[in-house]
């Protein structure tokens, strides 16, 4: 037991070190596959909440990143953004794209999220998502039945928290558009 | 000598079963296990960094002191870990996804530390290599078995296809966690039946 102390200093820098290097490597090696994969993901979001554009610009105002959308005649068709807020078990991250001529939402997408499968996972089918397609700008009010009025939103049976979630991020991504860029095209 | 080998293998798999039998590794037991794709995954990941681990810790175990044995079994595993958690992000961005926090979390996953202590740190390099494949894939079929059962009946699909009909009205609850405590123990109750009737 009377190991000298420089060993086990010395055990535990070279492990580290050998473990240090081989791990920059796999970092090098993996890294770009990786940002591949979340450009893609960024895309591919795009695609779906500002559906009628051909381009996209990534803008900053105000200290925030915006996406802009762009029709081949150079008209801007719609904005998006990423906005975050608490779920039920983490922080759920999506893209609101909306429309400012008409003020409606075009619709969301989910990009990270921690929600129960099954049930708050839900927030990333088509029958949640469907909620946001043309919606009016406002106060979202989460239901659980069938949505009477243009503010309302269908909660997911059994997972209200994650559908009030979702609406609040939406709701808020909303006000820091129309913020930014005024309620006009 | 392949007997004796295929004695550690056979270990993991029933007699000293980690999750049956010992009970240890509970926590992504009881987290992940709610789909079969993320159950599966799990296992592979965590009998990826329990072999590697092993394979390096045997071989070494003569260099490292007594007093750091600890920490440098750790340094070793997190190596591991890091290197699984990369790879998963780059290649199977989906299953990254899913399990996201419960890949890092292996390193503090006490099957792995334990395997180093009790069996790594003894025996030579061959016989690690049984005694993690024998208990990585022990963990393994443990998580698949619960996995499968709670996908079923949490959500009527096995792998994500659709096995029980429009007719079954899901059980929430197994996909929850109380689902996987109620699964794992109803489980482990089975497994000491069976093995009480075999004695």
């Amino acid at each position: 037991m009377d190991t000298k102390i420089s060993k086990l200093i010395l055990t535990l820098t070279v492990i580290g070190i050998i473990s240090a290097i081989a791990l920059s490597f796999v970092y090098q090696w993996t890294t770009p596959y990786i940002e591949q994969h979340q450009m893609e993901a960024r895309e591919e979001a795009l695609r779906d909440v500002i559906p009628k554009a051909q381009e996209y610009e990534e803008v900053e105002k105000e200290g925030q990143i915006f996406f802009e959308g762009y029709n081949s005649g150079g008209n801007r068709t719609g904005v998006a953004m990423i906005a975050s807020g608490p779920g039920y078990q983490n922080i759920i991250e999506l893209m609101v794209g909306v429309n400012l001529n008409s003020q409606k939402v075009y619709g969301i997408k989910i990009l990270t999220h921690e929600e129960t499968p099954g049930l708050g996972a839900r927030i990333t089918g088509d029958d949640y998502k469907e909620n946001y397609i043309d919606k009016p700008f406002g106060d979202y009010n989460v239901v659980k039945r069938e949505p009477q009025s243009e503010l309302e939103v269908e909660a997911i049976a059994g997972a209200t928290i994650s559908s009030k979630s979702v609406a609040k991020i939406v709701e808020n991504a909303i006000e820091q558009i129309q913020d930014v860029y005024g309620g006009g095209a | 000598m392949l007997k004796k080998l295929f004695v550690d293998f056979k270990n993991g798999l029933w007699r000293e079963n980690p999750i049956i039998v010992l009970v240890i590794g509970m926590c992504p037991t009881l987290a992940v296990t709610n789909t079969v794709e993320n159950g599966l995954a799990m296992g592979i990941a965590t009998s990826f960094v329990l072999l590697s681990s092993e394979i390096v810790i045997s071989t070494f175990k003569n260099y490292i002191p007594n007093n750091v044995r600890i920490p440098s079994f750790i340094l070793i595993i997190a190596t591991f870990v890091t290197f699984t958690d990369y790879f998963l992000k780059a290649f199977f961005p989906d299953i990254a996804a899913s399990l996201s926090l419960f890949i890092p979390l292996i390193v503090v996953n006490c099957l792995i530390l334990g395997r180093q202590e009790a069996f790594a740190s003894k025996n030579p390099t061959h016989r690690a290599i049984a005694d993690a494949l024998g208990m990585g894939l022990g963990f393994t079929w443990v998580l698949v078995l619960l996995s499968a059962v709670r996908e079923l009946l949490g959500m009527g699909s096995i792998f994500g296809i659709e096995i029980l009909g429009s007719w079954y009205q899901p059980m929430v609850i197994m996909v929850l966690p109380a689902g996987a405590f109620i699964s794992l123990g109803i489980l482990v109750g089975l497994m000491n039946y069976l093995k009480r009737r075999g004695n």
